[in-house]
């Protein structure tokens, strides 16, 4: 073994200053190491010691931080909420569908000579992500979530911003694959921020599902029908007048999605029991 | 009647034209109280307004001397409150305790020493300390209710709702399960909805029997088992008069009802108060 602890770290872990990811450094080779647990001796009292020791037989079932949480951690994510996130399953899937379908994208419009299916589709992955990752019907432990003290509206926020952090910059990349468009490759960000804000702030009213469909299927919807009915060339959210449209709709529904904040809390169609059991409630 | 924890008074609520809870008003004490119930009755919807998983369309709530219908006071309540639901979800990927510190997340422990030694001691206080680093999917439901367990018990709360948690197990498991929620009675407040008498009689100082959304009933386990006295007899066939009526392993037929005059009365059970409580349908508090 060529790396030990070194000795400013062991009199912090001795005292419980040893903040991650030193920490867990420390944890797990102190598991193997005689020589830094007797180094380590010389820096706490017997007692605190015992402690210490039955702690570290609690971490061994702990869970072991990933590359992921190490990651996030490391840029400053408190270890908490870096854990939350990396352990999130229903986040791991949204991530996965999300990544899939900018695939899916990528491959699909790369073949296209108009924009249109680039714009029908891009802004609604970050919106499809989010939706994937929070809510009744695709998180198991949603009902335990509620009535945890953690706010539900903070912590769909953690995970709207962990799904954007990874789906934009993806869907940006995939779309900037495809340089015949020129300045339409951007073009969809705005509109991708309105309608994911929209979705978000739509659903203690409509429900996880229903809110993102509608934002969804209104927002095809309408795209087609400016395709068949506008006489200019350019679609409507890529004009000048469409992206101040985008900016203001996103504006207005971050102002309606705070003062919902609440209602995530107490939201009829947000709780799973009167959701599943419409009509047969127990 | 010492100072109640949990106070409920006119709690009601409906959806989509079904009275799910209807005017309900409890006041629960430390211990054990059982909450009894046919399927419909809106026990479950009532220990999720308890639980603050839905708020009422009317009603005052108090718990823990906290008022859930303010954003502090849920907050406050919820601090001090453990909630097992009656489909508690799991990833059942996770490890019975990389589960447990999810939930100890969500409950504010965010000192990761101090939640993995949190973690340790609900694991070991429901007996799963040897299994803690074995995947949920790879245990028996039994222990997949004790790890449930164990997550609501994260952070010592002072009001535990617990959702029909024997509900599936065999009879092993389910006397286990007692011993744990016995524990977990004492020094805090208890609500458990059940299907099983047994669960009751056996663990509660206090039963609540629900239907069509109203309490028909509140009162002791005694109390309970007092109105079927008088009212259960045996006979060598299925008494006419008889509510409800079935042969017995001796042969004779136990009936319970308004017996005929010079039946030959037998002791009765929580069950037959439940059975006749149920049949007069009409709100008791004893």
């Amino acid at each position: 073994m060529t790396w030990h602890v070194p000795e400013d770290d062991l009199r912090a872990y001795a005292t419980g200053d040893l903040a991650p990811p030193r920490l867990w450094s420390a944890d797990t080779h102190l598991m193997a190491c005689e020589r830094c647990r007797l180094a380590l001796g010389a820096h706490a009292d017997p007692d605190e010691l015992a402690a210490g020791w039955a702690r570290l037989d609690a971490e061994l079932d702990a869970p072991r931080p990933g590359p992921v949480e190490s990651l996030l951690t490391r840029v400053g994510v408190p270890d908490h909420t870096a854990r939350l996130l990396a352990a999130t399953p229903v986040l791991r899937r949204s991530w996965l569908t999300a990544m899939a379908l900018t695939l899916l994208l990528g491959a699909i419009v790369g073949r296209q000579t108009t924009p249109l299916l680039l714009l029908l589709t891009a802004p609604l992955l970050p919106l499809v992500g989010v939706a994937a990752s929070f809510g009744p019907a695709l998180d198991p432990t949603y009902e335990m979530a509620v009535v945890a003290p953690v706010h539900t509206f903070r912590l769909l926020m953690v995970r709207t911003v962990a799904v954007l952090a990874t789906t934009v910059p993806v869907a940006l990349a995939a779309s900037l694959a495809v340089p015949s468009f020129g300045a339409v490759t951007v073009g969809w960000l705005l509109p991708a921020l309105a309608l994911t804000t929209l979705g978000l702030a739509l659903m203690p009213w409509l429900g996880t599902v229903a809110a993102p469909a509608l934002v969804g299927f209104g927002w095809v919807a309408a795209l087609l029908a400016d395709q068949l009915l506008s006489s200019h060339g350019a679609l409507f959210p890529l004009t000048s007048a469409g992206r101040l449209a985008a900016g203001g709709a996103a504006l207005a529904a971050a102002v309606a999605l705070a003062a919902a904040r609440d209602r995530f809390e107490t939201g009829r169609h947000l709780n799973p029991s009167l959701r599943f059991t419409a009509g047969r409630l127990s | 009647m010492t100072h109640p924890t949990i106070s409920a008074s006119g709690l009601s609520l409906s959806y989509r034209g079904t009275r799910a809870v209807d005017e309900v008003s409890l006041r629960l004490e430390r211990g054990v109280t059982g909450l009894l119930g046919p399927n419909g009755a809106g026990k479950t919807t009532l220990l999720r307004i308890l639980a603050t998983a839905t708020p009422p369309d009317r009603g005052a709530l108090t718990l823990l001397g906290h008022d859930p219908s303010t954003v502090r006071g849920r907050l406050q309540a919820r601090r001090e409150l453990g909630y097992l639901p009656q489909n508690p979800g799991f990833h059942s990927g996770f490890t019975a305790f990389e589960f447990v510190d999810y939930v100890a997340i969500l409950k504010e422990h965010t000192d990761r020493r101090a939640r993995h030694a949190e973690v340790r001691r609900v694991l070991d206080e429901v007996g799963l300390a040897e299994v803690r680093g074995r995947r949920i999917r790879a245990l028996s439901g039994g222990m997949r209710q004790r790890v449930a367990l164990a997550a609501a018990l994260v952070g010592d709360p002072g009001f535990l709702v617990l959702d029909e948690p024997t509900v599936g197990l065999d009879p092993e498991q389910r006397m286990r399960f007692r011993e744990l929620i016995a524990a977990a009675g004492e020094g805090r407040t208890v609500l458990l909805s059940t299907h099983q008498t047994e669960d009751v009689a056996m663990l509660c100082h206090r039963v609540v029997v629900m239907d069509k959304g109203r309490v028909r009933f509140d009162g002791t386990p005694g109390e309970l088992v007092a109105r079927a006295r008088g009212r259960v007899w045996a006979s060598p066939e299925r008494s006419p008069e008889a509510l409800a009526g079935w042969r017995t392993g001796t042969g004779e037929f136990r009936n319970v009802g308004d017996p005929p005059a010079g039946a030959r009365l037998l002791e009765p059970t929580l069950e037959d108060g439940y059975l006749l409580t149920l049949d007069g349908a009409s709100e008791v508090t004893v």
